[in-house]
């Protein structure tokens, strides 16, 4: 899974740091399409629980996942800062992640990524490949793929 | 030589001659006799060598010579067609369509010779005409052209049969009255020619420096896009020697022989008078002929009669009616498709703001509304449009099947006959493309399984020969195509033993099922993989795989059958995929869009009219009862707090079942584009079938009422 966030010679890649309950989460840039405003959800029954449903997003139907359902965190509260961060991934469509907030554009070189130890007990570390070092905060790292696959196992 | 431009082409027309030599065949077997057949058969079958031969394809061309010898020997009375050769014929074509296939994958014939089939071919020749195979010194190229003249060896003054018309009479006298000479010529091209237009082309050029060539055989359109033999005649007006011409022309590369003559308009004319009489009198001859052909082989061979007819035609026409049609890839229309969708959402979206701004709009409002109706019925026009671009004939795909069921019918030592109608009903491109398999199945599940053997139809007081029926035809937004036979049936008690046997359920539910219940489980996947105890439990053989690629074009299945009579497969496919008439409800605020061709009526009721049937609510309308679904507590809505008084029902059908939908409230008739979930959402019990964006750019989901039943 690290092999993800592996990149060139010059080895430094952006990240988008969104907020996610306390924590701050960053995902690499490369995979968002877009960020659009929160807006009105249509739920689809029977679908699982993480999935809050779909929406229009220009014509095209996107599905839209709760990180947090998929994490076990509190359910999520709308608010004026709630965006849809919207992810394109090859092959396999597009994708719609709910965060609370979006804050900023990173860019992190190898040295200021360290890799987080595999653990089983904490469901929420599968979906992180790296910690990122930027000043005095700390950023968990989304592994994309694996938010993926775990979903089309299901 | 490059020849691969061509190579698409040839693969299109080399399918047709197959595929109108198999249907032949076929009523040849039934007709041995007929004429117009065994001459289709050989036009079919040279032209197939001709256009091996052009492409290069050497085994091809000559598996395709030594059947059209057979069939020269048939024309000329020589030989009698027997069902060995009928046999052997249909090995001839499953090896052309083999080197057909190694053409589309690999652009090459492959290496296999065939050399059992063409010994095979040649031994029924030498029996049948009682002497060795003939060298097949071209006797059917003399056949082919019997107008020729007999004493006049290989390279004929062919321009002599040429027909001219009042128009080009009229230029040859002109320019002779010129004082030019008119020639008659008629070039020979090598047999082994590759680009045959090519070389007419340089002729016609080279000739042109010295004069004006007036009159083509064939037409100079004809010659360009190479539907001539090898030979073309013209007449040309000149003031040079005709040898100078004729040296020109010999000087064109793969060039055989080029011959000609000074012709004088009148003797021209007379000759063209006499000649036409002849020709009328052959014609009066050929119509007899048909008269009295036509008869038997309408009786024998319904199903063969509209590529017959076209043949018939084609025969008769003379030259082939100028092609109409274009070429689109596929992927262009499904560009097109997605536009004219976009279309419609945009116009929906100006329809939902004329119903909302109405007030403020005041005398506007009138002329406002009348253009978004217009831009309605253009919309639709064109949504319909686009449709019946890509709607093709399920004729391609079941063209086959006569064939396959003469195969399975020696196969299996069972007489049986295939009628098929509605060849012409259209389908979706991608719909069609599909279909082939599943009908395929279902043919041999009739004639393997359902069908009895010829004894037990004696017993059974059955004619000896069984029938399978392919009906094809448009009901409402649906075609239906049933697939028929008076065999067997279904052994229903057997089906039920073997479900509780495989414990799917206890003896006494096995009781309360109905026929139609028990024949479901032939659908079901375990259900096929059984064990094959006895043959009727073989009927589940692959049905799971039938049912669930007719489910994926959105379509069903269902079966009747009657025990010792014969069992109907219907198969019902949606005219289109893409967008659909559908009626807009709402559950708990949520938009629904249920398709308009599943729904039935649509009916209010009190609450108290609600009864119960083993514990299920039920309503009982018009001497039926018919099963309630609460869309609100099948979706997983909010409970409502007080149950309403007065309930609005939607009675939709699948087949001859019905169930009403129980919804909150109606939102109309809307024309929505299908868009689908995407694969991250489990949608594993495809109540959901899809989403559509409004007017207003609210999502609403699709429901699927096919798979509440």
């Amino acid at each position: 899974m690290a092999g993800n966030i592996s990149v060139a010679e010059d080895g430094r890649k952006q990240f988008i740091v969104v907020k996610i309950g306390s924590e701050q989460y960053g995902i690499d840039i490369s995979y968002v399409d877009n960020i659009v405003r929160m807006q009105k959800i249509t739920r689809v029954p029977k679908a699982q629980a993480y999935f809050k449903g779909i929406i229009n997003l220009r014509g095209e139907i996107v599905p839209v996942m709760s990180i947090r359902t998929k994490m076990d965190l509190e359910p999520d509260v709308f608010t004026d800062v709630t965006r849809i961060i919207i992810l394109k991934l090859e092959e396999h469509g597009v994708l719609g992640l709910i965060v609370d907030e979006v804050k900023e554009v990173v860019t992190l070189g190898p040295d200021e990524i360290d890799k987080v130890a595999y653990d089983a007990k904490n469901n929420k570390s599968n979906f992180i490949n790296g910690v990122g070092k930027h000043g005095e905060e700390l950023i968990s790292l989304f592994d994309t793929n694996s938010i993926i696959d775990e979903t089309e196992s299901v | 030589m490059d020849v691969s431009q061509y190579l698409e082409i040839f693969i299109d027309e080399t399918n047709g001659h197959l595929q109108n030599l198999s249907d032949c065949i076929m009523s040849l077997e039934k007709d041995p006799e007929n004429m117009d057949t065994i001459n289709e058969i050989f036009r079919a079958a040279h032209s197939l060598k001709g256009m091996a031969g052009t492409m290069g394809f050497k085994r091809m061309q000559r598996l395709t010579h030594d059947m059209e010898n057979v069939f020269q020997e048939v024309r000329s009375g020589n030989m009698n067609v027997t069902s060995g050769l009928v046999d052997v014929l249909f090995q001839c074509l499953d090896a052309i369509d083999a080197y057909l296939e190694n053409v589309k994958e690999s652009s090459d014939e492959g290496t296999d010779d065939n050399e059992a089939i063409i010994q095979e071919l040649n031994d029924i020749l030498a029996a049948g005409t009682g002497n060795a195979p003939q060298p097949a010194e071209k006797p059917a190229e003399k056949e082919e052209k019997p107008k020729e003249d007999p004493s006049g060896g290989r390279f004929q003054k062919k321009y002599h049969d040429m027909d001219l018309s009042e128009k080009e009479k009229e230029e040859l006298r002109e320019s002779e009255e010129k004082g030019m000479n008119l020639y008659g010529m008629t070039v020979y091209i090598q047999e082994d020619c590759l680009l045959k237009a090519a070389r007419a082309f340089l002729v016609f050029k080279a000739v042109e420096e010295f004069g004006n060539i007036i009159v083509y055989n064939p037409s100079s359109q004809d010659i360009e896009d190479e539907k001539f033999g090898f030979d073309f005649s013209f007449y040309v007006a000149s003031e040079t020697e005709l040898d100078r011409i004729i040296e020109v022309s010999k000087a064109v590369s793969e060039i055989e022989e080029v011959v000609g003559e000074k012709v004088v308009y009148k003797e021209l004319t007379a000759a063209a008078a006499k000649k036409e009489e002849e020709e009328a009198a052959r014609e009066a001859e050929k119509a007899r002929q048909e008269e009295t052909a036509v008869v038997p082989q309408a009786q024998a061979a319904p199903q063969a009669k509209p590529p017959q007819a076209q043949a018939n035609k084609k025969q008769n026409g003379g030259k082939p009616v100028t092609n109409r049609t274009v070429r689109v890839d596929i992927e262009k229309l499904d560009a097109l498709m997605n536009q004219v969708s976009e279309l419609i959402i945009a116009k929906n979206s100006l329809v939902s703001i004329g119903s909302t701004s109405d007030g403020g709009m005041g005398s506007n409002s009138q002329a406002f509304h009348e253009q978004i109706e217009y831009l309605e019925r253009i919309t639709t026009g064109l949504h319909e449009s686009v449709m019946k671009v890509r709607m093709v004939p399920i004729e391609s795909v079941v063209q086959k099947f006569p064939r396959m069921i003469r195969d399975l019918s020696k196969k299996l030592d069972k007489k049986m006959e295939l009628y098929m109608t509605g060849e012409d009903t259209e389908l979706d491109r991608t719909v069609v493309d599909q279909i082939g398999d599943p009908l395929q199945h279902l043919l041999r599940n009739s004639a393997d399984h359902g069908l009895e053997n010829a004894e037990t139809r004696k017993k059974r007081g059955k004619p000896e020969t069984g029938s399978i029926h392919l009906n094809a035809f448009q009901e409402g937004n649906n075609v239906i195509i049933e697939v028929s036979d008076d065999g067997n049936g279904i052994d229903t008690e057997n089906v039920k033993n073997k479900a509780i046997e495989r414990g799917l359920i206890t003896p006494e539910q096995g009781a309360a099922l109905s026929q139609k219940e028990i024949i479901d489980f032939l659908f079901m996947p375990s259900f096929s993989m059984a064990k094959q105890i006895s043959d009727v439990s073989g009927r589940g053989v692959g049905l799971d795989v039938v049912k669930s690629n007719i489910e994926a074009l959105g379509g069903d299945v269902e079966v009747k059958s009657v025990l010792g009579e014969g069992s109907k497969f219907t198969v019902r496919l949606p005219l289109t995929l893409a967008i659909i008439q559908a009626l807009m409800v709402e559950v708990r605020n949520e938009k629904y869009a249920i398709s308009l061709g599943s729904i039935e009526t649509i009916e209010e009721i009190m609450a108290d009219e609600i009864k119960f049937v083993q514990a299920k609510e039920v309503i009982h309308i018009r001497g039926m009862v018919i099963p309630l679904i609460r869309l609100d507590q099948l979706l997983d809505c909010e409970p409502e707090d007080e149950e309403k008084e007065s309930l609005t029902v939607i009675i939709v059908r699948k087949g001859d079942k019905f169930a009403g939908l129980i919804v909150d409230e109606l939102n109309g008739q809307q024309e929505i584009v299908i868009k689908s979930l995407g694969k991250y959402i489990n949608n594993s019990t495809k109540i959901i079938s899809g989403a559509t964006v409004l007017g207003d750019g609210e999502v609403a989901l699709i429901l699927d009422v096919n798979t509440l039943f």
